[in-house]
């Protein structure tokens, strides 16, 4: 039987892929997000302390001493931060097959005892805070290399426990060395009975009920969380990251996001979600269709044309997801994307989603309302409150409230193109990290929209890195609810002409407008 | 005699975590000896090392004449972090290194040691750090707080395993000096020992100094001064309750909730120890050849 052909398989979780480096945009487009918000409440997984000699020592600082950010401290990273951040999850890793895991306890003894946590963690706090210091973005790479493969016995047991038969059974054809590490399992290649080429992601043994135990201990989580900002709130952003990483660990709940995702974008002219195999997926085990296709790292040599198209793919998607589906995939890193030429896009890799109810969400559309298209100034101060960005009756005007956020909707105040580029991603960087400014002080960043971060350390980094040109303004207005405008794009064209009315049907009611 | 005060240990984690890279070598022409199907390899890659290094320091300083040798010739209290990191560095080397350079460590220590001589201000004894009775005490104590800390917070040790270990162990003891014969060679051994030289041990006041300096270190790395105060509970709960009682201290029982707590510290402590240079890189090579060792032929 031939064997099947492999770009990245569709499931792998954390497989990670190219690398962001360089200058990258970090914007607040749109609506959307949230994060900017504040100047405050990061996290960061260690901190950067002078050593006796003043001189910077790389001290452990350890814990994720971080998750703490910073406004304070963050400001000293500020600067260097978006070219040297790469987050710790976008490592690549060399699986070591010469350590393979060879039994639920050798997993135990490396992913156990808080060090599963931490690297879960780690990696969600990547995103959602790049104030990182080297040395925090060293610990956390170092602990993501130090998970080897599953032995394929391993694998195999796991499987079989699953899916009450050996892999060889399960699937007509199963290759036992795995093609890429996930961050809590593996991916291997298959043919089912069907004759349909797949990606199986196979979950750790043990590894679940473990890392669950360790997200109860609050007290010592708590402690290597250090927040200074003053408004805040550490357990809420625990109880985010807790909530989001114990829904990784059952994948029966990415396998659900998934076909999410993929019944609505099914029919789109440039998006594709790589299916479920729904009856060999559970919750240890997730089976998807093999997608094949170029990684980013090839992308980056193809024409700005074509980078263009692929970028304006990516951001439909994100921002679609977020109006019409109320959703955002909390991943939006390089390794899980794979392009087809032409702005079409395979999107891997549910494994952390969001969902928002409309009463989160509104406020974000009200906010990208009022500032881009209302313009109007208390409108829009309303709504960050009601939002929670900002302390309702802070001590500030309406203008300064503004002029903080402004630089966060710099890509779609206006109707033109315009090319993401690292020094636009200084200027974001620098603003939410500012801690001389006045409005830092009263700006939080509330739990829900602690995931919408990823936005701007995730996507508009990838933007940037792309150079990617487009009117972004105008795509947005396609996709903004308060909006709703025509197409400005062939790829605008296409959605309308074959997509859009059956998306329409799909989606979740439309948010209201006020 | 107990005048000076103590350095700070800034850098602990740094300096220890160097000296444990430098012990394991890259390309090792035998495999030293221990080797990767020893219990010592396996013994050593737990994560207990932290408590049981400091439940193991505990137990040596009972004994007035090693403390002696300690306060009176070590520059222990000027650099505490650099002699917890060389102390770190000879393990690393006996445990992993190839013999020839096992050898050689072992022939430094034993040459450093023929210097450290004098009167116990105490008890009014002569000692000499060659002695092999108090060579022969501080290797018990080590071992024997790798096993009793190893069953108290990581995975428990077979009886068989436990005895192998003694009996492993019996070269390391040799090596710096104690007579072929003189080491116990089992588990049953080893408390027999512990219980004969029980008589001999107390707490001096450079005793209680020292190790109440250990238990919370001034200038300790803010990060890790938090958790030490978990990893000082692990010590003195695992500490056999005839040396708590000597030392006065007292810590509440040790319940399962309490243990895994504990447990939990240490993985973040050892998370912070593979952050640092070289510490993944040295782990990986001796998990591969433990590994490599386990496979069938």
């Amino acid at each position: 039987m031939k064997r099947p052909r492999v770009a990245r398989a569709s499931t792998a979780g954390g497989a990670r892929a190219g690398g962001l480096s360089g200058a990258r945009v970090t914007a607040l487009a749109g609506a959307a997000t949230a994060g900017a918000a504040a100047g405050v409440a990061a996290v960061a997984l260690l901190r950067r302390r002078a050593g006796p000699l003043g001189q910077p020592n790389l001290r452990v600082s350890r814990g994720l001493a971080a998750l703490g950010l910073v406004a304070r401290g963050g400001a000293r990273y500020a600067s260097s931060a978006p070219r040297l951040f790469a987050a710790a999850g976008e490592h690549r890793q060399q699986l070591r097959h010469d350590l393979a895991l060879q039994t639920a306890e050798d997993v135990a003894a490396t992913l156990g005892t808080m060090k599963g946590v931490l690297m879960k963690l780690g990696q969600m706090a990547s995103y959602v805070d790049n104030g990182l210091s080297p040395s925090v973005r060293r610990t956390l790479s170092r602990l993501q290399d130090s998970v080897p493969p599953m032995s394929p016995e391993l694998a195999a047991q796991v499987v079989e426990a699953e899916l009450g038969r050996p892999p060889e059974r399960a699937f007509a054809r199963w290759d036992p060395e795995p093609i890429a590490a996930a961050s809590i399992g593996q991916v291997h290649r298959a043919i089912t009975h069907d004759g349909r080429a797949v990606a199986v992601k196979v979950q750790y043994p043990g590894i679940a009920e473990t890392i669950a135990a360790d997200l109860g201990n609050v007290a010592l989580l708590r402690r290597m969380l250090r927040v200074t900002a003053p408004s805040q709130d550490v357990d809420a952003l625990l109880a985010e990251l807790r909530e989001r990483v114990l829904e990784e660990l059952d994948y029966r709940r990415e396998a659900d996001n998934q076909r999410f995702f993929a019944a609505y974008y099914a029919g789109h002219p440039t998006i594709t979600v790589p299916a479920i195999v729904d009856e060999l997926s559970t919750r240890r085990v997730v089976t998807s269709e093999l997608a094949d296709g170029a990684r980013f790292a090839e992308l980056a040599s193809w024409p700005q044309a074509e980078r263009d198209l692929a970028a304006e793919t990516i951001y439909r998607f994100v921002f679609r997801s977020l109006y019409e589906l109320r959703a955002f995939n909390g991943d939006p890193h390089p390794g899980n994307y794979l392009f087809h030429g032409g702005g079409k896009v395979t999107f891997l890799d549910f494994g952390l989603v969001r969902h928002f109810t409309p009463s989160e969400l509104q406020p974000l559309a009200n906010m990208a309302r009022y500032v881009c298209v209302e313009r109007d100034p208390e409108a829009f101060r309303r709504n960050l409150e009601q939002a929670g960005f900002l302390r309702p009756g802070a001590p500030l005007s309406t203008q300064q409230v503004i002029d903080y956020m402004a630089v966060f909707y710099d890509t779609v105040r206006e109707s033109r193109p315009l090319t993401m580029t690292g020094d636009y991603s200084s200027a974001v960087v620098r603003r939410f990290f500012d801690v001389r400014n006045p409005v830092t002080a009263y700006a939080r960043i509330p739990r829900s929209y602690v995931i919408l971060q990823r936005i701007n350390l995730g996507l508009f980094g990838l933007l940037g890195e792309l150079t990617a040109t487009a009117n972004w303004r105008a795509i947005a207005e396609e996709i903004w609810p308060f909006v709703l405008g025509p197409p400005s794009t062939p790829i605008g064209e296409a959605e309308t002409a074959s997509w859009v009315p059956q998306a329409r049907r799909k989606a979740p009611p439309p948010l209201a407008l006020d | 005699m107990t005048a000076e005060s103590y350095a700070t240990a800034a850098g602990l984690i740094e300096r220890s975590a160097a000296a444990y890279v430098s012990g394991v070598p890259e390309r090792p022409a035998d495999d030293g000896f221990f080797g990767p199907a020893s219990v010592t390899w396996k013994m050593s890659a737990d994560l207990g090392g932290p408590v049981a290094g400091l439940r193991s320091l505990m137990m040596q300083a009972l004994h007035p004449l090693a403390m002696a040798g300690v306060d009176q010739h070590s520059t222990w209290r000027q650099d505490p972090v650099g002699r917890l990191a060389a102390i770190s560095a000879y393990l690393a080397t006996i445990s992993f290194a190839e013999r020839a350079a096992a050898e050689q460590a072992a022939a430094r220590v034993r040459r450093i040691h023929t210097h450290v001589r004098g009167v116990d201000e105490i008890t009014g004894r002569p000692y000499e750090a060659s002695d092999p009775a108090l060579l022969l005490w501080i290797h018990a104590a080590l071992v024997e707080s790798a096993l009793a800390v190893r069953g108290l917070f990581g995975t428990p040790v077979s009886p068989q395993d436990a005895d192998r270990y003694v009996a492993e162990m019996v070269v390391a003891a040799e090596l710096v000096g104690v007579p072929a014969g003189l080491a116990p060679s089992s588990a049953a051994e080893l408390d027999a020992y512990l219980a004969s030289v029980r008589p001999e041990l107390r707490c001096t006041p450079a005793a209680r100094e020292s190790m109440a300096y250990l238990l919370d270190p001034p200038g300790l790395d803010e990060d890790v001064a938090e958790i030490w105060q978990d990893i000082r509970y692990g010590a003195v709960v695992a500490l056999p309750d005839w040396a708590r009682e000597m030392y006065g201290y007292d810590a509440p029982p040790l319940t399962p909730g309490r243990r895994e707590e504990i447990r939990q510290v240490l993985g973040v402590l050892d998370a912070l120890y593979l952050g640092e240079p070289g510490v993944l890189e040295a782990r990986q090579r001796i998990a591969a050849r433990m590994r490599a060792a386990a496979r069938p032929a």
